[in-house]
């Protein structure tokens, strides 16, 4: 075994190459909000345009394959991609979207070779964003209930129905979008996906007030949307998967939604409160160096750690082929747990400067009092902590005559 | 032993359900939370003319004269709401710190005025190095002639900006003592402001050479010859030590109320062809969550009866906050996870009581700060 990064006199001069870049191409004024619904739009455009240039270069999906617009390149060297643009608070990419990165693997894996020569190469060069629209009122944890209808006609599919807490702040391009093709069909059997633009006439976004969009994996949306289809014609060629098979590609979706992915990066949070408690004193010490205090940062620490490992590992398998079963959702649970855990240990440790983001009595510029309640939201997005324990015992065997096997990825 | 509620107390808390459904239903609600601001307002004026602001005032003050207990059921019907304040910080923390602190001329002059809800109050005790320990007042009184200048911050003083008086906790020039001084909020030099984001009716409270008379120092306590500042800490202390089992209340109707929610919406809302509530799962968080209730529950009413009793409390009452606060953060932690999308959206009702759960969590002692008194109490 080896946990530490070994890296060649390549990548080294790879890591080079990239610092340079970052260094002059990371405009000023991009920064992290504390709070995504914070990310102003010219902010957002820095940020795409930066998406633009890095997939130019092929950095933006790096490993992603080179025929589709891809990096192609090796996992090594997007290890060293994402450690330097995370050293920058920002991830690859550096805007939220979901469903370039849901969406796009799905069709790597389910779409026809048209379709990934059209879609791909936009996802992967950073020229569109896209969401992903799967859950409906009646179809939350129950995702195959989807009712949103898509009926054809002639050469187009006709798209009617309502999908909740979806998308972002300042507008998609594409809306990756799962619809029932087969409403008298078996469950299972009657959905279709589809690569929606997000331009159709009939399509309208109306923004939902939550008490956090609770910023997912990558870039937080900031705000989260219900979008109505009303009529909406959509060509049949931007059907992914095949009529009434969109349960399969679903499970790919879903596979990495789950957290099987993996991810190299910092805890922020936790960067965020150690050095707070470093550096601010109470009763003329600092907050560190209170037993108690030190107490709840260690146990922060700890959490942070095995989240990290189960990020580190997940990464690492999906990257050596090796064979996963419940590891994704598991990773999915603990961070989803270990973040309300860590959010009421930084409650105790700060007490009310944990709520506010008022700039002289809160902590860590905003960032703390977003994270307590980005920390109870973001329990649902992605799946439930519930179904995540549904899906690993489902992957451990237990249930069920038959374990159920892990999703196909690219 | 005799655990329910007198026929009165099941009156009185009928009588506040049907008020806090009429006057906060959930839209008022919500409107308050945006807005911080509960007093002045309509719903508060009728608040007030119910008289239940003067609950545990004794009658001479022109109170109610009830009992702790009398006290408990009002709030507990309150915090299902969460209806706002300043109706803990008045009637409760206020009314008792008066008592406990005031002469028999401030007592007489202030109590009819606060049980009426013409004033309301907040206390104003914490600073910059956040606790709830004399060692970390530092506001100075300096005297000024016949009267003082205050000067100093408060900081995440809950409910100030609702409040027409503040009832400050500062030191004297030799610093020898931590007394109260009763200020109108709109005092010259006395500046409001709340703090933003999660925190729940919170504000800093600047004071800055603000001129009082002899009259306005709470000094009930003070020896002949001594500093009418002294013993003041000692009555807030008392204060809020009392006054506690009553915010405890509180957070158990809250409880109470996200309890009910999340069984209502286990039985209604269907996924996968059957309400959610089949799902052991689901039943878990809610088992939890009455779990935590319960604790709160018990833990309070024991405290408010011992109270009530004139037994000794201190161990009853840093048991019940400690539980208490725990109980109503992971009740919202629970209920949102019966909930999941629906209860994140601020206008399904949830995340009021979410937030209040937060801020109340710390708010007169934070759980550790309980366990370490509460060691104390016990002779550890
Ligand atoms: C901040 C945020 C961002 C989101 N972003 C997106 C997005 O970008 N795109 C998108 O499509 N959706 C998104 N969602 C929706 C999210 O995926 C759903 O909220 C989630 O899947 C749960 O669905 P639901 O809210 O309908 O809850 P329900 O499915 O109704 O769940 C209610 C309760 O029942 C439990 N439950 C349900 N079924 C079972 C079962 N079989 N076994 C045990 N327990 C069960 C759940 O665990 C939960 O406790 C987002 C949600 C939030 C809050
Ligand atoms: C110390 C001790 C004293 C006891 N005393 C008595 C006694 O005085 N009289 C008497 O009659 N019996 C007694 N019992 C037996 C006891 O009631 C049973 O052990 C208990 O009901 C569980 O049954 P089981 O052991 O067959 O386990 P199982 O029922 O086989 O359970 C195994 C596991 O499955 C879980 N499980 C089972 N069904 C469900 C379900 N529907 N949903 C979720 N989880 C489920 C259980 O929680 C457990 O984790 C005693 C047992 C112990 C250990």
């Amino acid at each position: 075994m080896d946990f530490e990064p070994r890296y060649t006199a390549e990548q080294e001069a790879f890591r080079t190459e990239v610092q340079e870049w970052l260094r002059d191409n990371i405009p000023t004024g991009i920064e992290h909000p504390a709070d995504s619904s914070d990310l102003t739009y010219e902010q957002y455009q820095l940020r795409r345009d930066l998406g633009r240039r890095l997939g130019e270069k092929g950095w933006l999906w790096p490993t992603a394959p080179e025929e589709y617009g891809g990096g192609g390149l090796t996992v090594d060297h997007s290890v060293v991609l994402e450690e330097e643009i995370d050293g920058y608070n920002l991830s690859l990419p550096p805007y939220y979207d979901s469903g370039g990165r849901l969406g796009g693997n799905s069709i790597l894996v389910w779409g026809s070779e048209e379709q990934k020569q059209e879609f791909l190469p936009k996802i992967f060069k950073g020229q569109i964003r896209t969401w992903q629209l799967l859950t409906e009122p009646e179809a939350g944890s129950d995702l195959a209930n989807a009712k949103a209808s898509a009926r054809r006609d002639g050469d187009d599919y006709v798209i009617n129905g309502q999908k909740v807490y979806v998308g972002s702040a300042h507008g998609s391009d594409y809306m990756w979008t799962i619809t029932c093709t087969d409403p008298e069909g078996d469950r299972h059997h009657n959905l279709s996906w589809f690569m929606v633009p997000s331009d159709l006439p009939g399509i309208s976004v109306f923004p939902m007030d939550l008490l956090s969009s609770a910023g997912e994996s990558g870039a937080g949306s900031g705000v989260k949307n219900i979008v109505y289809f009303d009529n909406v014609r959509v060509p049949a060629k931007n059907l992914i998967g095949g009529e009434n098979e969109g349960w399969k590609v679903a499970t790919t979706h879903l596979e990495l939604e789950h957290g099987t992915g993996g991810k190299i990066g910092r805890n922020w949070i936790v960067d965020r409160i150690f050095d707070y408690c470093k550096s601010n004193n109470r009763r003329g010490e600092p907050l560190s160096k209170d037993s108690d205090i030190r107490e709840s940062l260690i146990d922060i620490y700890i959490d942070a750690e095995i989240g990290r490992l189960f990020q580190l590992r997940n990464y690492w398998m999906r990257h050596s082929g090796a064979q996963v079963t419940y590891e994704g959702p598991q990773a999915s649970y603990f961070r989803k747990q270990s973040g309300l855990r860590i959010a009421t240990g930084i409650l105790d440790i700060l007490g009310p400067a944990a709520l506010t983001k008022d700039a002289q009595w809160g902590a860590g510029e905003g960032h703390i009092e977003a994270h307590q309640r980005a920390a109870i939201i973001a329990l649902h997005p992605g799946g439930t902590t519930d179904i995540q324990k549904v899906i690993m015992s489902r992957r451990i065997g237990i249930g069920r005559q038959q374990r159920e096997r892990a999703g196909a990825l690219a | 032993m005799d655990l329910s509620l007198t026929e009165e107390q099941e009156m009185l808390k009928a009588a506040v359900r049907r008020f806090v459904d009429t006057e906060y239903p959930k839209e008022t609600l919500l409107e308050l939370q945006a807005t911080g601001q509960n007093a002045p307002s309509e719903p508060w004026s009728k608040l007030a003319a119910t008289g239940w602001l003067g609950i545990i005032i004794p009658t001479e003050y022109g109170g109610e004269g009830g009992s702790f207990t009398d006290a408990g059921v009002l709030f507990e019907e309150l915090g299902r709401g969460p209806v706002p304040g300043p109706h803990i910080s008045t009637a409760a923390l206020g009314a008792l710190a008066i008592l406990e602190a005031g002469t028999e001329e401030q007592k007489r002059g202030l109590l009819p005025d606060v049980a009426a809800g013409r004033r309301t109050i907040a206390l104003a005790i914490t600073e910059a190095d956040y606790q709830w320990d004399e060692s970390d007042v530092q506001a100075i009184a300096a005297t000024d002639g016949d009267g003082y200048r205050i000067s100093g911050t408060k900081v995440y003083v809950y409910d100030a900006a609702a409040a027409t008086d503040l009832i400050c906790a500062v030191r004297t020039e030799n610093r020898q003592h931590v007394g109260l001084a009763l200020v109108p909020a709109d005092a010259p030099g006395v500046s409001i402001r709340r703090l933003e984001g999660f925190a729940w009716n919170l504000a800093e409270v600047r004071l800055d050479g603000v001129q009082i008379g002899q009259s306005s120092v709470l000094s009930g306590r003070a020896m002949p010859g001594e500093s009418p500042f002294a013993g003041g800490w000692l009555a807030v202390e008392r204060a809020v030590a009392n006054a506690i089992p009553l915010l405890c209340a509180y957070q158990v109707g809250g409880s109470q109320q996200v309890y009910e929610m999340s069984v209502e919406y286990s039985r209604t809302r269907i996924q996968f062809g059957t309400p959610i509530g089949r799902f052991q799962r689901v039943q878990d968080h809610i088992i939890n969550l009455v779990n935590e209730l319960d604790s709160a529950r018990w833990t309070t009413y024991e405290a408010l009866w011992k109270l009530d009793t004139e037994r000794d409390a201190a161990d009853s009452i840093h048991l019940a906050k400690t539980v208490s606060s725990v109980a109503y953060y992971n009740a919202c932690n629970h209920a949102h996870e019966v909930h999941a999308g629906v209860g994140s959206t601020t206008e399904y009702g949830l995340t009021l009581h979410t937030t209040a759960s937060r801020t109340l969590y710390q708010f007169l002692g934070d759980p550790r700060f309980h366990r370490r008194r509460l060691a104390d109490a016990l002779g550890l």
